[in-house]
């Protein structure tokens, strides 16, 4: 016996090497016959009606405030009905300014002569509706209120208490400021306060002070990005110069009037504070019917997370009211609802709609009121019929459907619901199976 | 078609390396597909490359066909197989490749001096379903057509696990008994997804499967002997009992049984010079009679024959190189189009005897390369296959 040679070695090598990566590649024989299958798959698309998939729908209301919003809104009869007003509280003037010397140093100055005042609005061009150049009016409040919680018919609005408007709508008021807005000179109007006003709202402790911005013009609806309260100065460092320092706001909220009631057979969402609709389900088990579906398969049929292929909500579109009629997109977010015994404060679950929720636009509830909207809520479902998630988590029979912030906008969006002719419906894509035979 | 990354064929590379995990259950043959698939040939190189059906072959050191093969290994001997092959098929109108890579036999023999015989153990393929359908079709959802691709996978089959005893009587004449028992699983998947375009977004796709554990034994008798010193003769007999898919998991359905029928298997190798060996050997199986097998038509004919010549063409003391050249005609137990479908192949190889001593091969590795096809009316596989075999003995 003697030792391997290295030739060999090399040439078992070398022939093993190209094996292994002839190895290397895998691929299955794929074939397009259909009689390769032994297994029969049938899909058909099935339509519940309401009362085949739900059991109720309820509407809620009061989340979120205006104050939230962020904006603000100034509409006089807008839609025949529609009255808002913007409210604001001004913090304590400020007490020190930085101000140029005559030797040209910049030094603080903190012994400040207020003069006059102005407001200065500032407008979403786009989200506001008018007709050419419109009046506001500034009057200044004479009625403690709370600027998280007014509304129109409440100065404050918050829990346990409940102080009214002597006169619905911000009650007494007085005058003080006037301007005209002109769309085609911009996106802002300037109300001029005068110096007796500028001093009467420097007393930081007085909670009746802040003012009301409202339009004189019917028929308009704009909406209020931001309003500031800029101060003409005199400094005492350097008295011939004016100067001008801005007073912070306490206080940013709007008032609106009136505040329309829900149809029985109507889903709402949106408005400010927002509507929530939510959908007790009853999704049956079994399903012997329709006739389609019969027609396909023999019924009844095991309705199981696995057959259903793809399931949507389909809502019909309802007209708003004029003067909530949306004047942008809004979008609708759909989840479920996590503890309905705890509704209208239940938590929701994680969105099922996506990041950016449905996109419904302004039109579907105007002119065309009356679109179906197909809102795809296949992993809902699934989870639904399973009764827990995939990840294991309880689920409940209850949705809600919702704007995808709230509040959203001061306009709101509706549908027809429970009893309404075009009630919503649940469409469903199942695909059965005799199973594999092996 | 699948392709599967190249980082996939890293267990089977070690398995091969270390000759030590089970056998992959592979395939790739549209043969079987209503039945339990097609038969594989638990073969080594060597014995593929002269066109043998495991049977028969002279100084064959590891078989799982052969109960008396390595009758004669003076020492503890191991052996694995490799096995890609690269195939196109015809059905109907669909046409496509494959490629795919087995492992057909692992097999061990260990003599026992005191009690004249040998403890044999080996892991040999026996049945491959590894196949996909594809399907593209329209369906009616509501009166809209809605694109939908269907797509059946089936992955598995079985192997056979032997343990056999070899006695030796005399110099020339060994008896060798095997039991062995199936081994292997099926797992079959459906999935349905429709054009989520056309139906509106957020499609679950549809998603069925079942999953399937073979079970069964086999019983294997064998005699081999050399009436002259130029004629080795080898035949076994070996009965399966039905070969079992017992549902797995939450998989439907009854236990399935295929029959199995008897096989008889008898082979030959004639020394025509020292240096050239010709060798022939015939398999009887029956499989017009069995039972189970679904949508799928028994096949009428049962024999099965190969033939071929091994040169060896470099000998040297301690090395050699022996090329190898042969045919074979394996009767499949399925008819398509009522046709009797069979495997026919021409094969050729050469191994790398790396050490030998008094003509008893040490370590070796052995090549075949087989160019065959499997044809019928409306299905026509083709392919072009390699083994490899590396063997060590006395380790």
């Amino acid at each position: 016996m003697t030792r391997r040679g290295p030739r060999g070695t090399r040439q078992a090598v070398a022939v093993l090497a190209v094996a292994l990566f002839a190895a290397c590649q895998q691929e299955l024989p794929t074939a397009q016959d259909p009689d390769l299958v032994p297994i029969d798959v049938t899909t058909v698309e099935v339509r519940l009606s309401f009362s085949e998939f739900a059991e109720a729908a309820r509407v809620f209301e009061g989340y979120g405030r205006a104050s939230e919003l962020g904006s603000a809104f100034v509409a006089n009869q807008f839609g025949g009905d529609l009255d808002a007003a913007t409210l604001l509280r001004f913090g304590n003037y400020p007490s020190v300014a930085q101000v140029l010397d005559t030797t040209g140093t910049t030094r603080p100055d903190s012994a400040l002569t207020f003069l006059s005042g102005r407001i200065v609005v500032r407008l979403d061009t786009l989200s506001s509706i008018h007709s050419g150049p419109v009046q506001f009016t500034a009057h200044a409040l004479s009625e403690q209120w709370d600027g998280v919680t007014a509304t129109w018919t409440s100065a404050i609005d918050s829990v346990g208490v409940n102080v009214p408007w002597s006169t619905p709508g911000g009650g007494a008021l007085t005058p003080v400021a006037t301007g005209t807005w002109d769309p085609a000179q911009g996106d802002s109007v300037e109300l001029v306060v005068d110096s007796a006003q500028v001093a009467a709202w420097g007393d930081g402790l007085d909670l009746t002070r802040g003012v009301r911005i409202s339009s004189e013009d019917p028929g308009t609806r704009l909406k209020v990005n931001s309003a500031l309260f800029w101060l003409e100065t005199l400094p005492s460092i350097n008295p011939d110069t004016l100067i001008e320092v801005l007073a912070n706001n306490e206080a940013f909220t709007f008032i609106y009037d009136p505040r329309p009631p829900v149809a029985a057979d109507e889903l709402r969402i949106g408005g400010t504070p927002a509507w929530r609709s939510v959908l007790d389900l009853d999704i049956p088990e079994i399903l012997n019917g329709p006739v389609d579906l019969c027609a396909e398969v023999a019924c009844p049929v095991t309705l199981s997370e696995d057959v259903i292929s793809f399931a949507a909500l389909r809502l019909t579109s309802r007209a708003t009211p004029a003067s909530f009629m949306p004047s942008d997109t809004l979008s609708l977010d759909l989840r479920s609802v996590l503890a309905p015994d705890l509704l209208p404060k239940s938590p929701l679950g994680p969105t099922v709609v996506g990041l950016v929720g449905e996109i419904l636009v302004p039109e579907l509830f105007g002119p065309q009121a009356g679109t179906v909207i197909e809102i795809p809520v296949t992993g809902l479902i699934r989870d639904i019929v399973r009764g827990e998630t995939v990840t294991g988590e309880a689920m409940t029979n209850s949705i809600a459907l919702l704007s995808l912030f709230e509040p959203l906008s001061l306009q709101f969006v509706s549908f027809d619901g429970a009893g309404a002719p075009a009630e919503p419906e649940l469409r469903l894509i199942l695909t059965f199976s005799n199973g594999i035979g092996g | 078609m699948t392709l599967r990354p190249v980082w996939s064929c890293l267990p089977g590379i070690l398995g091969f390396a270390f000759a030590a995990l089970p056998t992959p259950l592979a395939g790739q043959s549209f043969v079987g597909v209503g039945a339990f698939g097609l038969p594989i040939e638990p073969l080594d190189a060597r014995s593929l490359a002269v066109g043998n059906l495991g049977i028969g072959l002279r100084g064959l050191e590891l078989s799982a066909t052969d109960p008396t093969a390595g009758a004669w290994v003076p020492a503890p001997t191991v052996g694995a197989s490799m096995q890609p092959t690269w195939g196109d098929f015809t059905l109907g109108s669909d046409t496509g490749t494959s490629n795919w890579t087995r492992f057909p036999l692992i097999a061990l023999a260990y003599p026992v001096i005191s009690l004249g015989g040998t403890v044999t153990l080996s892991l040999g393929e026996a049945l491959e379903q590894r196949w996909v359908a594809e399907i593209e079709s329209v369906n009616d959802l509501g009166g809209v057509g809605v694109p939908s691709t269907d797509r059946f996978e089936s992955e598995g089959g079985s192997s056979v696990a032997r343990i056999g005893w070899i006695h030796r009587i005399g110099t020339s004449v060994a008896v060798g008994v095997q039991g062995g028992s199936y081994v292997g699983r099926l797992d079959q998947s459906f999935t349905r997804t429709l054009d989520s375009l056309a139906v509106g977004g957020n499609i679950q796709p549809f998603v069925a499967g079942g999953a399937w554990r073979y079970g069964g034994k086999t019983l294997s008798l064998g005699v081999s002997g050399q009436p002259t010193e130029l004629i080795h003769v080898a035949g076994s007999v070996e009965w399966s009992t039905d070969l079992e898919a017992t549902p797995q998991n939450e998989t439907e359905g009854d236990v399935r049984k295929f029959g199995v029928p008897m096989k008889l298997s008898v082979g030959a190798t004639g020394t025509l010079t020292p240096r050239i060996h010709l060798n022939a050997s015939l398999r009887m199986q029956d499989w017009s009679g069995v039972d189970g097998l679904l949508r799928t038509e028994t096949s009428d004919q049962s024999l099965s024959y190969g033939i071929g010549v091994e040169w060896r063409a470099i000998e040297r003391d301690t090395r050699s190189i022996p090329l190898r050249f042969g045919y074979r005609s394996v009767a499949t137990p399925y008819k398509v189009d009522a046709e009797n479908l069979t495997e026919s192949a021409v094969t050729m190889g050469l191994g790398f005897n790396l050490l030998e001593a008094q003509g008893v091969r040490l370590g070796w590795l052995d090549v075949a390369v087989e160019k065959g096809s499997r044809t019928s009316l409306s299905l026509d596989e083709s392919f072009w296959r390699a083994t490899f075999t590396l063997g060590i003995s006395g380790f």
